[in-house]
């Protein structure tokens, strides 16, 4: 079997699906993945792999957002009461990391429409559905073990705003710009991946070491220099500056407002990519349900801002962070010549929305997740041993 | 329960493919490829199908070492009155044909 870059997709793919799927659909998962394996050709497997994805992927996320609802026996069918309306209203304000996700898949499918009817080349699609699944992948890897690793979030912002400071000296430059890195032939916009994720963090993590994180990172906005990413630091600070205010907050924002006017300084040179900048205005030129797709996609964004805020008032900080970044980032790309998070092409702001969603809230534990295993269960795990002691696993 | 509901085209290429292959179980692929559909519209179905009680679906081993198992499925009886009910609307494909003359 070949273990070149196709056949890693697919085995991605496989495994995306699998973290994806409800423990009562999980042995669909697993029979996805062996049959993908099973198949000679790489790249047969992995449009295999891809299509059951897109396939399932919807059912899987109903079922988990129906999840609290679900009768134990069922997989999705039978609900304990209520409206199927307000069953699902009430399944999706309640769990406000997925919500976050069924936003992302949906407006990247939005974005992807809108790349569809303007003729953008196959390859931006297959890009961003490929950026949707590794961002959601690293989702539900990091999401484990994100609560375990909290001790060393001071760490991991210094960590992450020294890859941005390395990204202004060493980075891909551009019209006098240094914001991108080289990867595999795909340039990479680390900024729009670490940033979100590190004001995220900063918003539930305050101490000196995360601050220097955070002031290290304005420099390194300024020196790309780039508005746009330095504007979100500024609005995600201030956002947090309003609701939670501390010494660490105020320093922080003392900086990234330095860092901001250092960028409005320097002029801003780049043109406009098609397909990335520019296209709130360029996608109604295409075509008017192009341009719905591509505002309908973009506000969903904020949904789970939003939704969050008037909900769960004990992570209200956490949520006008979230909301100040996504915000700043769409404005930014309504105002100037800066990437369209989501429904433009480009898998940097994607992986970082996925990434981001890290910071939101899981739902309340339900009395039913450590109920006792239900008979179909059992026999699920009956029926998967074979399956289990033929992968070793 | 299942519902008395007009089944797709694709839903009824499934059923005759598998309704062909009698007691001999299928797999995900092979049943894409006979019943030319994409496995992001073959394995919901498969799943609505087995829930509804019309199909078999089981874990087999695989003959040589080294390979992965694989899920398998055949028609239950009342899949097999399903299918007989359902026929498929469009002309068979030369795949499902090929597979009509290997059996």
């Amino acid at each position: 079997m070949s273990f070149g870059l196709h056949r890693s997709l697919a085995d991605l793919a496989c495994r995306l699906l699998q973290a994806a799927l409800p423990s009562s659909l999980q042995s669909w998962g697993w029979a996805v993945r062996c049959e993908t394996a099973d198949i000679p050709d790489d790249t047969k497997a992995l449009l295999f792999a891809l299509d059951s994805l897109c396939g399932l992927l919807p059912r899987a996320v109903a079922a988990r957002l129906l999840q609290p609802f679900v009768s134990r026996g069922g997989d999705g069918a039978h609900f304990s009461g209520g409206s199927i309306p307000m069953t699902l209203y009430d399944a999706i304000v309640r769990r406000p990391r997925a919500l976050g996700i069924a936003c992302a898949i949906v407006a990247v499918g939005l974005g992807l429409a809108y790349m569809a009817i303007a003729r953008a080349p196959m390859r931006y699609l297959a890009i961003n559905v490929a950026a949707l699944a590794i961002g959601l992948t690293m989702l539900a890897l990091l999401g484990r073990t994100a609560l375990a690793a909290r001790q060393w979030t001071g760490g991991a912002i210094v960590v992450m705003a020294g890859a941005l400071l390395a990204t202004a000296l060493l980075g891909s430059r551009v019209e006098g710009a240094a914001r991108w890195v080289n990867l595999g032939g795909l340039a990479i916009q680390p900024s729009l991946i670490l940033l979100p994720v590190m004001l995220m963090a900063f918003a539930q993590t305050r101490g000196r070491v995360a601050t220097a994180g955070i002031l290290v990172a304005a420099a390194a906005m300024a020196l790309q220099p780039d508005r746009a990413m330095a504007g979100m630091l500024v609005l995600g600070l201030a956002a947090l500056a309003i609701v939670r205010p501390d010494r660490h907050v105020l320093v922080a924002l003392a900086a990234a407002v330095t860092g901001f006017a250092a960028t409005l300084v320097r002029a801003d040179t780049l043109p406009a990519v098609p397909y990335v900048d520019q296209i709130f205005y360029s996608s109604f030129d295409v075509h008017a349900v192009a341009g719905m797709a591509v505002l309908g996609g973009t506000g969903l964004l904020l949904v789970p801002a939003v939704v969050g805020w008037s909900r769960d008032a004990e992570n209200r900080a956490t949520y006008a962070v979230f909301g100040a970044v996504w915000f700043t980032v769409i404005a930014a790309a309504a105002l100037g010549n800066y990437p369209t998070p989501m429904v433009g092409y480009g898998s940097s702001a994607i992986i970082g929305y996925a990434l981001s969603l890290l910071a939101l809230p899981k739902p309340a534990s339900a009395p039913t997740a450590t109920a006792p295993e239900t008979d179909s269960e059992l026999d699920r795990t009956q029926n998967d041993r074979h399956l289990l002691a033929g992968l070793g696993v | 329960m299942s519902r008395s509901r007009a089944l797709s085209p694709h839903a009824r290429m499934v059923l005759a493919v598998l309704l062909d292959a009698g007691s001999q179980w299928s797999h995900g692929y092979e049943l894409a490829r006979l019943a030319s559909v994409k496995s992001g519209t073959l394995y919901p179905l498969l799943i609505r199908l087995e829930a509804q009680g019309h199909l078999e679906a089981e874990w087999q081993m695989p003959p040589e070492g080294g390979r992965p198992p694989r899920h398998a499925y055949r028609l239950t009886a009342s899949g097999v009155q399903l299918a007989r009910a359902n026929p498929p609307v469009q002309p068979v494909t030369p795949a499902f044909v090929h597979r009509e003359a290997a059996v």
